[in-house]
């Protein structure tokens, strides 16, 4: 049926997009937590934090790939 | 709902190969930046003008980036990373021009269905694109990690887990680790400039007016962000295979004989401070 393959694609980016964004929640709590308690610490913490938010940014997009994938068949 | 083709398509052929209209983005992005180099570069002196200048901004940016996090020899693979940065930087870019994506020729696709080919298609958002940047950056950092450390000590560092019992279990996993981050790279850039291409798109067609502008400005930051991070993922990657060996670790130094005046992230502390 291939009806089917939205409701695939809509399953494949909602559930996919939970953990992510859980994630990248916490990670940008923690470092506007950490630029709080210390401003100058903004200056070291800029590279990582902007790898980090793209390595956990990384799954959703594998989601969101699939799902184009699965529309577009 | 505007037709969403995942894979590039083909406008016309050269004998066997085909090109497609990534390919003409991706020429052209080459184009835009030969063309900046060009300009920014005559008369160059020591006052610079104001594109040199402005060329100059992205540039020492993400070289001192490189100096900080970077061992004692960032100087050899400074200007990889810069060369990613910008390249990926304008490809992304060169997709939110009006007319990039919408102009093209109708034609029938295989389903039968008269779909819009567009003529120029930004180049990242094509998986071959990405995939060959990322092979570029697994050679690099592959290559790199041998030149540094010889080719047996890579070797031992990649087959022989820390403690040696560990191996049949610890090897595999780090084998395949090192091969993700080929896919890993090459679809995180893909999917995100896809996504927004998409998002545009979909946008575009709900409220054609005053909306797509917010999403155009997102896209400017996505695509800005995504060509760092591509940029700083590579880095970081022959930063962690140039200091595989434990004994000789090269340790960041911090190489302040190139120091210029201060970036503007230290405006940001230096506005901090001023509240306190």
């Amino acid at each position: 049926m291939p009806e089917l393959k939205f409701i695939a694609a809509g399953l494949a980016m909602g559930l996919g997009a939970i953990g992510p964004g859980i994630g990248l929640g916490i990670a940008v709590s923690r470092a506007m937590e950490a630029v709080g308690r210390n401003p100058e610490a903004y200056r070291t913490m800029f590279v990582p934090y902007i790898l980090g938010l793209a390595f956990t940014e990384a799954v959703a997009i594998y989601s969101v790939v699939i799902a184009f994938i699965l529309i577009g068949s | 709902m505007p037709h969403i083709e995942t894979a590039a398509e083909e406008l016309f052929t050269v004998g066997p190969l085909s090109v497609t209209n990534s390919m003409v983005g991706a020429v052209l992005a080459t184009v835009v930046l030969l063309l900046i180099a060009v300009l920014a570069l005559r008369g160059a002196s020591l006052v610079p003008s104001r594109l040199q200048l402005a060329m100059e901004l992205p540039i020492e940016w993400v070289a001192g980036i490189v100096r900080d996090a970077g061992g004692s020899r960032w100087r050899s693979y400074v200007a990889l990373i810069i060369g990613i940065f910008l390249f990926v930087l304008v490809a992304n870019w060169l997709g939110l021009l009006p007319g990039v994506g919408t102009i093209g020729f109708f034609a029938s696709n295989e389903e039968g269905e008269r779909v819009l080919i567009p003529l120029v298609r930004p180049a990242s958002a094509d998986l071959n694109f990405t995939l060959g940047l990322a092979i570029v950056s697994f050679v690099a950092f592959t290559g790199i990690g041998i030149r540094a450390n010889g080719i047996l000590r890579y070797l031992r560092h990649l087959l022989i887990a820390d403690p040696w019992w560990l191996t049949p279990l610890v090897t595999p996993i780090h084998i395949v680790s090192e091969l993700a981050r080929l896919i890993s790279l090459s679809m995180r850039l893909f999917g995100n400039v896809f996504a927004g291409e998409i998002l545009i798109a979909i946008m575009t067609a709900l409220v054609p007016i005053a909306i797509p502008v917010v999403f155009l400005g997102l896209e400017l930051l996505f695509g800005a962000v995504q060509a760092l991070v591509f940029a700083l993922l590579t880095m970081a990657y022959v930063i962690l295979a140039v200091a595989e060996d434990d004994q000789h670790a090269a340790e960041p130094t911090s190489d302040h004989s190139s120091d210029r005046s201060p970036g503007p992230s230290s405006v940001v502390t230096s506005g901090a401070h001023g509240e306190a």
